[in-house]
């Protein structure tokens, strides 16, 4: 049944990525990425990330894409693109190595498999400077190599909790950079997108 | 699963979606969102194809850390979200000024680097 769930998501997903890489309208490429990403929070949900799946539609599919779907409407390109100048030749050249890329990626996949689950990381290996709490050790998956376990029914795998108890432990301190990471981005998005009244028009181009 | 209705049985399908379908799928999607950034020209789409292949990478993190029972690849999942979104506030600040600029998000209007 979850088989079936998977294949079906799939389908869609992959049918609306192709859509969205192939639509001359960018609000119709923006409408299907929503519908791309919300497939992927559906596969969070399949795997057992229930957090990461609801971070997914609340972050991804509401915040960066009504970003973005504000942008198309601001800019209100109304012209198709162009036909190509100088991409032409070239065009044939991205499509085979796209493809050569897919076939790469899909061979290795189906010839050797995921790789077999690993002992887990006894201890923060010194690199976090937070003693307490512990940090997070899962039980030591069971031996056998190819069988797929079902970790994501264990009972609060990808749960908040736990994933808190990481995320505040392990990686206390990638998670006090990422804040400085979006200090710097609203500052350079405030900076980059303000009007610049000094600026006169020569050969096309505002420049001071 | 017994479909009573259908003439031939239904192909054993396993219990647990296996990883290695979903690092397919994950290679699929990246592919389709290569293509978009080599292939397409408006600023806007190139800059969706690049959020549709973090989408992709996203997929095999969540994936791995399904296989090994681990939670670190929610965890980097969760730095790349954070990443994604700094990254399109700073993008789409900087198309909307060579929008001002140029008024067009044709990227072959952006050239003003080339010798």
């Amino acid at each position: 049944m979850e088989f079936i769930v998977f294949l079906t998501v799939a389908a869609i997903a992959v049918a609306s990525g192709l859509t969205m890489i192939l639509q001359r309208n960018a609000m119709y490429s923006a409408l299907f990425l929503v519908l791309n990403l919300f497939c992927v929070a559906i596969f969070y949900v399949l795997m057992g990330a229930y957090f990461l799946a609801v971070v997914q539609v609340a972050v991804y599919a509401g915040a960066i894409m009504v970003l973005i779907l504000f942008v198309v409407m601001l800019l209100n390109v109304a012209q198709p693109e162009q036909p190509d100048r100088r991409l032409g030749v070239f065009r044939p050249f991205g499509v085979i190595a796209a493809l050569a890329l897919l076939t790469g990626l899909v061979a290795v996949t189906v010839r050797y498999g995921a790789p077999p689950p690993s002992e887990p990381v006894a201890g923060g290996s010194g690199a976090s400077a937070v003693a307490t709490p512990a940090p997070y050790v899962r039980p030591a998956p069971p031996p056998q190599s190819t069988v797929i376990v079902d970790y994501a029914g264990a009972a609060d795998y990808g749960h908040t909790q736990e994933l808190a108890s990481v995320l505040f432990s392990r990686y206390l301190f990638p998670f006090e950079v990422t804040s400085i990471l979006l200090l710097s981005a609203i500052l350079g998005a405030t900076i980059l997108a303000r009007k610049k009244p000094d600026l006169e028009e020569v050969d096309g181009v505002r420049v001071k | 699963m017994e479909l009573p209705f259908l003439p031939f049985p239904l192909p054993a399908l396993p219990a647990v979606v296996p990883t290695e379908a979903y690092l397919a799928l994950s290679g699929i999607l990246f592919v389709l969102g290569c293509m978009g950034v080599m292939l397409r020209k408006s600023v806007l789409t190139i800059f969706m194809s690049i959020e549709l292949m973090l989408n992709a990478v996203n997929l095999s993190f969540v994936a791995f850390a399904r296989q090994h029972g681990q939670l670190d690849g929610h965890i980097f999942v969760f730095f790349v979200m954070a990443v994604a979104a700094a990254e399109v506030a700073v993008g789409l600040a900087i198309i909307v000024d060579i929008f001002r600029s140029r008024r067009s998000v044709d990227i072959d209007d952006v050239s003003w680097l080339k010798g």
